[in-house]
């Protein structure tokens, strides 16, 4: 998958947990998006769930991997801190497999 | 009709709970290190070690594709080895962990998508009397279900937003394969401390997953119920 196609899939799993939540809650669709942490828009459970909806996307492809990561919930360097940071986690789990 | 995973369905209270969730009228989804000898139209068996990270991701790879989601995940498949815990071999302990509470961990954190496809998603895993009884001999196997008594807990609480329960059974002894190798003394002497006095039977623990899963039960997270009256 290109980068290109990879932050298109986060922008619709992120349109799909928008689905899920309150007017007030919406994460914005956007490459610019902070996910985790300072500023981000997802609490760890929401994260969880954005997770879950890439992962099934990615399935859908036949595309088998898992996003857990040990920094999941660090602040300095998460890799689920905004969209960017996301695209590059999964092109580099895409280029291990 | 649910779809339903056991784990460690070919035998033992597994195949119990296979049976009677069959019979009930539900398609379930066995997983076994050994193959399946079970033949029923609703039932499914693939063969998968629950200690193996490969085999699990697997197995869940198989079910999404071939059952989208799943209803219910049971993670019955366990190991039972008695042993003084200054004659347990590491390798013994490290495999009880494994399969256990590494098994119970996986295969919930793998079914977690296909739970959120469902209505009323649960989680039942399996405990032992052993745990709050601290039996001697048994110092691997109950550190392994009590580590699956905390896991029970945090799940509850982390996978509450997805309306995920998850709870557990600590079975009192039953005759299963499990206890082949204890002394019929010594599992007279457990039954002793017991509020109901009694072997347990298969039913006793049908009983609990019949509870857990029905829709009713949404409110019910986190809870580990003992067998016998042992808290």
């Amino acid at each position: 998958m290109t980068h290109d196609e990879i932050q298109a899939l986060i922008l619709s799993a992120i349109e799909l947990t928008n689905q899920s939540r309150e007017d007030l809650e919406q994460v914005p669709v956007s490459p610019d998006t902070a996910l985790f942490g300072a500023q981000g828009h997802l609490d760890s459970m929401g994260l969880v769930a954005l997770l879950i909806d890439i992962e099934d996307m990615l399935q859908d492809q036949d595309i088998h991997i898992s996003l857990s990561d040990e920094r999941a919930m660090s602040a300095a360097n998460s890799p689920f801190k905004n969209v960017a940071s996301l695209v590059a986690h999964i092109s580099h789990l895409l280029e291990r497999e | 009709m649910q779809h339903i995973l056991v784990t460690g369905a070919s035998r033992g209270l597994g195949l119990s709970i296979v049976q009677h969730l069959l019979a009930k009228g539900n398609v379930v989804i066995g997983c076994a290190r050994s193959k399946g000898e079970l033949k029923h139209e609703n039932y499914h068996h693939f063969e998968a070690d629950v200690a193996n990270e490969e085999q699990v991701q697997e197995l869940f790879i198989k079910i999404r594709k071939t059952f989208k989601y799943i209803d219910v995940l049971i993670n019955n498949a366990g190991v039972a080895r008695m042993n003084a815990f200054a004659l347990t071999p590491f390798k013994n302990m490290r495999e009880t962990i494994d399969v256990n509470y590494a098994g119970t961990f996986m295969c919930s954190q793998k079914a977690i998508s296909l739970l959120r496809k469902s209505a009323n998603p649960r989680i039942i895993n399996m405990s032992t009397v052993a745990v709050p009884m601290n039996l001697q001999g048994e110092a691997a196997y109950a550190a392994s279900k009590s580590a699956v008594e905390s896991l029970t807990r945090i799940i509850a609480k982390e996978l509450s937003s997805f309306n995920i329960t998850c709870n557990a059974i600590g079975p009192s002894p039953i005759a299963t394969d499990l206890i082949r190798g204890v002394s019929d003394d010594k599992i007279a002497r457990l039954v002793e401390q017991q509020s109901i006095q009694k072997m347990a039977q298969p039913e006793d623990v049908l009983n609990l997953v019949d509870f857990f899963i029905q829709p009713q039960s949404k409110m019910i997270t986190g809870q580990v119920i003992y067998l016998g009256g042992i808290s």
